[in-house]
C-alpha cells in the first residue's frame, strides 16, 4: 500500500489550487479524480475544449484552463479516473481505478466532493427530457452537445449563465421560465450595499441577464407552479404567473434551483453536519480552516458549503497551510501570515453570498413535492404520498422512512431524495432540520461488482502501484 | 433534439445503441453520444416500467445506467465511448428472470 | 409514567413481548434510546431459518417458524415474509457427511423438516449454482422477511392494543422499591411492576442495573446488498462448510452475508466494515454462483450484535431479582424466533412459566464456582 503525506479526493478548483500550495511547500501529494482532466465540475474540460470557440463560455471558464496547467505543473501526482469509494477516518482510501480496487494511506486527507444540484421534485420531473441546467453544462463543456429550443426554468447565477452560452453559441432556447419571486427582490435589496464589495460578481450577473433580454428570448419572471407536460416523454413546461396559465412546448426541460454540497463522502465518513438555513442544504462541519472533528481530514471548496470557484480556490490555500502545519512544515504563525490574505478574501465575500443566497433561496414550492403522486426517490420511485403513509406508520426518522420504504435505498444514496426527507419531515414533525437529521451512509458511493470487489486484497503489491 | 457543435469528421468511431450503428467521437460520454442518436431513454425504472433518461449528466443521479457489453448498471454519463461498444437501454424491473443457467 | 410492564429495547423481542402482553390485558410501555428497529432487529439479513439450528433451540424456533407463516394476518401488518425454502449447499463429499451425521441426529431427535437433496434437485433449485456443488439440505419451511418491517408489524400492532413505545429514551437507572421497579430514562421517569431486558446489544448493562452479571460480547456481522439483479434465485442459499450466505428479494436485490464481521463500536453506538473480508464474502459467492460476478454492489453496512459464549440466547426470569425478565444474546439468529420469544416472555411474566424448556437459556449458566 503506497503512504502520502497528504491525499485530495476531487481535482475542482479547491483540490488543485490545494494541492498546488501543498507541493510548493514541500509536501508529498496525491490527487485522485474520478475524470479523466482535472476541472471538476465548473472547470469540466477547460485545458480541453472540445468547442470550436471556448471563449464563448466566458472568461471565468478560461481562467480554468490556467489553474489546471498550474497543477498539472505542480508535481502532485494526479491520478486521474480514480474513483474513491470509501474514505476512513484512519487516513485509508479505497479506490476503483482501471477495473480494480487500489488502496492508499495518507497522514492528511483533504476531501473536495464539491457540489451537486438541489433537485427540483415537480410533476413530471421523472420524464425523458428533464434535465437539470447543470447536464446542459456538462454535455456542452465536455462533448460540445447541445439542445435546440430547450426551456429553462429555475433561479439562479447558474441557469442564466447556461442560458447565455447557448446564445452566444446560436443555440435557439424556447424560453427562460424563472421562479425567482417577487419578493426575494425585496428581502435581498437592503442586502445589496454590502454585497457591493464585490462589484465585479455583481456586474458578472447583471450582465448575463442584459444579454438573454437583448437576445430576445421569451423570459417569464415569477413563474409558479411548474409541471413538465408529457406522457413518456417530455412535452413542454406547464407554469401560471399571477394566477395565469402559461405553457411552454419543448422536447428538453432544464431545470435549476440553486446547487448543494454533494453531501455522500463526507456522510459516510461519519462527519458531524449541520443545517444551513440560508442555503437550504446540510454541510458539513468544519473551522475556518477546513478542519473536521478528526484533525487529519479537512474539506474545502463546494462540498464544505457554497462558496463558488474563487471562494473555492482561496479555501483550498487556506486549507493546504493548515495541513503543511499540521505535516511541521510550517509553523502556527507560518500558517496564520500565509492564509491571511485568502481568509480575508473568504470574509470579504460573505455579504455577496448572503445577497445571492437571499435572492435566489429555493422556494419550498420547487424544493419539496406537492402532489401526493409526485415521486421524491426517483431511484426505488417513492412519492410523496409513500412517503407520507410511512411517516403515518411510524417512521418518523428518515432512515426508519428508508428501512420502511426504500426510500433513498437506490443506487444514488439519497442524493436526489435526502433533502427533501430531511425537509418533509421536518416539516410534518414541525421540527427543525437538524432535529430530523439525515440518512445514515455507509461506503461505497459508487456502484462495485463482486468481481472488482472481489479481487480486492488479492493484487499483488506491484500490480496495485 | 440534441446535436454536436463539432463538425469535423475527425476522431468518429462507432458504436451500437440498442442495436442501431451510431457515430461518435473518441473520448465522448456514452450519454451524449446516446443523445445525439435520439437515443435518451437509459433505462426502464424498476416498479412501473417508466422510460428513464439521464437527468444530471455528471454522476450523481443515477438515472443513465445503461447495459454496457454485457454489464448492467454502468452510468452512461461517466462512461466512454469504444469502438465496437455494444449499449442498450437496462430493463431490469421487478419481473425480470434470468436466463437458466448452464 | 406507569404501567404494569416496562420493556427495556424496541427491537424485535421488545416489539413481540409488547404485542403478546398486550394481547392479555397487561399496560405496556416500550422504551427505546434510538428508534424501534434501529440495530440488529432492522438492519439484519432477514433471514428466517430453521435449517441447522442448535437442538437445544429447535422447539421454540419451530413453534416461531409456525407463527410466521400467518403472521401478516395475525399482525394486520406486512412483515415482508416469504417461504422461498432455504438451501445449505454441500461443496463436496466431506460436506455430504457432515450432512449424513446431522440427518442422523435430526431423525433420533424425531425432527424430519431438514432433507438432503441430491445434485440433479440442487441444480433443479438452482439453476445457476456451480456445477461442482455435490448436493444440499432443504428446509422448505424457511424464507426470508423485511426486518425493519416485521419489527414495526410488532410495534404497530402492540400499539393497536395499547401498548406505548416511546423512541430516543435511554434507561439511565433501574431500581427496586417495594414492589415497583423504577426506571429513569432520559427524559422521564417510569413505574412498572414488571421490568423485561430486550436491551441486545446493550442488555448487559441493563441486566447489570437489574442485578445479574452476564459474559456478553459484541460483533458486526456485515452484509451487503446489490442493485436489481434478473430473478436467479428463489431459496434463500447457505454452504455447508463455507462462509456462503444470501438471498434474492422479490424486488430483485441480493443480500449477501456469510457471517463476516467487522468492528463493534459499541461506545460511539456505530460500526465498521472490514473490507478485506468482504472481499472474500465476494469471492465466495462468485465460486458458488458464477453469474453473481457481475452483480452490483449497491449498499454495505453491519448491525450491533450480542453474543454469548455459546451462541445461545438468554430467556429466563432474572436471578438475582423478582419480577425482572431477559430476552437477549441471540447470537445473529435471533430475528426468526422473535415471534415465539414474545409469546414465552409474556407467558413468564403473567403465569411465571412457559411450557418451554427454557434451561439452556438461563443468564447463570456460566456462573462458576470461584476456583
Amino acid at each position: 500500500m503506497q503512504a502520502f503525506d497528504c491525499a485530495i479526493v476531487g481535482a475542482g478548483p479547491a483540490g488543485m489550487s490545494a494541492a498546488l500550495a501543498l507541493t510548493q511547500g514541500g509536501a508529498d501529494v496525491i490527487v485522485l479524480d474520478r475524470a479523466d482532466r482535472a476541472g471538476g465540475q465548473i472547470y469540466r474540460s477547460a485545458s480541453s475544449s472540445p468547442l470550436p470557440d471556448a471563449a464563448s463560455l466566458g472568461p471565468d471558464y478560461a481562467a480554468g484552463a490556467d489553474l489546471i496547467t498550474r497543477f498539472e505543473r505542480s508535481g502532485a501526482k494526479h491520478l486521474a479516473g480514480a474513483d474513491a469509494w470509501h474514505i476512513g477516518d484512519d487516513g485509508r482510501i479505497l479506490f476503483s481505478y482501471q477495473g480494480d480496487t487500489r488502496e492508499l494511506h495518507c497522514r492528511e486527507m483533504l476531501l473536495c466532493p464539491g457540489a451537486m444540484e438541489r433537485p427540483m421534485p415537480i410533476p413530471g420531473w421523472t420524464l425523458p427530457g428533464v434535465m437539470t441546467a447543470g447536464a446542459a453544462q456538462v454535455m456542452l463543456k465536455s462533448d460540445a452537445v447541445v439542445a435546440d429550443g430547450a426551456v429553462f426554468a429555475g433561479s439562479g447565477p447558474l441557469l442564466y449563465l447556461i442560458v447565455a452560452q447557448y446564445l452566444r453559441l446560436g443555440v435557439r432556447v424556447a424560453a427562460l421560465v424563472d421562479t425567482t419571486p417577487r419578493r426575494h427582490y425585496l428581502d435581498a435589496a437592503p442586502l445589496l450595499p454590502r454585497a457591493w464589495r464585490q462589484v465585479g460578481q455583481l456586474r458578472k450577473g447583471l450582465s448575463l441577464l442584459r444579454e438573454i433580454r437583448a437576445a430576445g428570448v421569451d423570459t417569464y419572471r415569477y413563474a409558479e407552479n411548474l409541471e413538465v407536460i408529457g406522457e413518456e416523454t417530455a412535452k413542454g413546461l406547464r407554469f401560471s404567473i399571477s394566477g395565469q396559465p402559461h405553457e411552454v412546448s419543448a422536447d428538453t426541460v432544464f431545470l435549476h434551483h440553486g446547487v448543494q454540497p454533494n453531501l455522500n463522502m463526507t456522510r459516510a465518513m461519519g462527519l458531524a453536519h449541520h443545517w444551513n438555513n440560508a442555503q437550504m442544504c446540510w454541510q458539513v462541519t468544519v473551522d475556518e480552516f477546513g478542519q473536521s472533528a478528526i484533525s487529519h481530514v479537512s474539506v474545502a471548496g463546494d462540498g464544505a458549503g457554497i462558496v463558488g470557484a474563487d471562494g473555492a480556490c482561496a479555501a483550498g490555500r487556506v486549507v493546504a497551510q493548515n495541513m503543511l502545519y499540521h505535516l511541521g512544515r510550517v509553523s502556527r504563525t507560518g500558517r496564520d501570515r500565509n492564509s491571511h490574505a485568502d481568509l480575508y478574501y473568504l470574509s470579504s465575500m460573505k455579504p455577496f453570498r448572503r445577497f445571492i443566497d437571499c435572492l435566489y433561496r429555493p422556494t419550498e414550492a420547487l424544493r419539496l413535492p406537492r402532489d401526493t403522486e409526485t415521486l421524491v426517490c426517483r431511484c426505488e420511485e417513492q412519492s410523496l404520498g409513500d412517503l407520507r403513509a410511512g411517516f403515518e406508520q411510524g417512521a418518523r426518522d428518515p432512515n426508519a422512512l428508508k428501512s420502511l420504504t426504500r426510500c433513498g435505498m437506490g443506487p444514488c444514496q439519497g442524493r436526489q431524495c435526502g433533502h427533501v426527507v430531511t425537509g418533509l419531515l421536518a416539516q410534518w414533525r414541525k421540527e427543525s432540520p437538524d432535529a430530523v437529521g439525515y440518512y445514515r451512509l455507509r461506503s461505497p458511493q459508487r456502484l462495485l461488482t463482486v468481481d472488482e470487489l472481489g479481487r480486492y486484497n488479492t493484487i499483488p503489491a506491484e500490480a496495485a502501484k | 433534439m440534441f446535436r454536436s457543435l463539432q463538425s469535423d469528421d475527425h476522431n468518429l468511431i462507432t458504436l451500437s445503441v440498442n442495436g442501431r450503428s451510431v457515430k461518435a467521437r473518441k473520448g465522448q460520454s456514452v450519454w451524449s453520444a446516446m443523445a445525439v442518436a435520439s437515443e435518451v431513454v437509459t433505462r426502464k425504472a424498476a416498479l412501473s416500467g417508466n422510460a428513464r433518461s439521464a437527468y444530471c449528466a455528471m454522476g450523481v443521479c443515477f438515472e443513465c445506467m445503461v447495459e454496457i457489453d454485457g454489464l448492467a448498471n454502468q452510468q452512461a454519463c461517466l462512461s466512454r465511448v469504444a469502438e465496437g461498444m455494444n449499449v442498450s437501454t437496462q430493463v431490469i424491473t421487478e419481473d425480470t428472470e434470468a436466463d437458466a443457467g448452464l | 409514567m406507569k404501567a404494569d410492564a416496562l420493556i427495556i429495547g424496541g427491537g424485535i423481542q421488545g416489539c413481540a413481548t409488547a404485542y403478546h402482553l398486550a394481547r392479555k390485558g397487561v399496560s405496556v410501555i416500550v422504551v427505546e434510546k434510538d428508534y424501534a428497529g434501529r440495530h440488529a432487529s432492522g438492519v439484519n439479513a432477514g433471514g428466517v431459518r430453521l435449517l441447522g439450528r442448535d437442538m437445544a433451540e429447535v422447539p421454540l424456533s419451530k413453534a416461531s417458524m409456525e407463527m410466521w407463516q400467518t403472521l401478516d394476518e395475525e399482525l394486520g401488518h406486512d412483515t415482508g415474509f416469504r417461504r422461498q425454502s432455504l438451501i445449505n449447499i454441500a461443496a463436496d463429499e466431506g460436506d455430504l457427511d457432515t450432512l449424513r451425521a446431522r440427518e442422523a441426529k435430526m431423525h433420533e431427535a424425531g425432527y424430519a423438516y431438514e432433507r438432503m437433496i441430491d445434485q440433479a434437485e440442487l441444480r433443479d433449485r438452482l439453476p445457476h449454482v456451480n456445477f461442482d456443488c455435490v448436493g444440499g439440505v432443504i428446509s422448505e419451511l424457511d424464507g426470508y422477511a423485511i426486518p425493519y418491517k416485521a419489527t414495526s408489524a410488532f410495534r404497530l400492532a402492540a400499539e393497536n392494543l395499547g401498548a406505548k413505545v416511546i423512541e430516543g429514551e435511554e434507561v439511565l437507572s433501574l431500581r427496586r422499591v417495594g414492589n415497583t421497579w423504577l426506571a429513569q430514562g432520559s427524559r422521564n421517569a417510569y413505574e412498572a411492576e414488571a421490568v423485561i431486558n430486550c436491551a441486545g446489544a446493550w442488555a448487559d448493562r441493563i441486566a447489570l442495573m437489574i442485578g445479574d452479571n452476564v459474559p456478553l460480547s459484541h460483533a458486526a456481522p456485515m452484509l451487503m446488498i446489490t442493485a436489481r439483479m434478473p430473478h436467479f434465485a428463489k431459496p434463500v442459499v447457505g454452504a455447508v462448510s463455507r462462509q456462503l450466505s444470501f438471498k434474492q428479494f422479490e424486488n430483485g436485490t441480493v443480500l449477501i452475508g456469510g457471517g463476516a464481521k467487522g468492528f463493534a463500536d459499541r461506545a460511539n453506538n456505530r460500526t465498521r466494515l472490514d473490507y478485506a473480508k468482504l472481499a472474500a464474502a465476494c469471492r465466495t459467492t462468485a465460486e458458488f454462483f458464477p453469474n453473481m460476478r457481475k452483480a452490483s454492489i449497491n449498499r454495505m453496512w453491519a448491525g450491533l450484535e450480542a453474543y454469548m459464549p455459546d451462541n445461545l440466547p438468554v430467556i429466563c426470569p432474572a436471578v438475582n431479582a423478582p419480577r425482572a425478565f431477559h430476552a437477549f444474546g441471540f447470537s445473529a439468529h435471533g430475528f426468526q424466533m422473535g415471534p415465539i420469544v414474545g409469546q414465552v416472555l409474556a407467558d413468564l411474566v403473567t403465569g411465571g412459566q412457559s411450557r418451554f424448556n427454557l434451561s439452556p437459556f438461563r443468564i447463570d449458566r456460566f456462573d462458576r464456582k470461584v476456583l
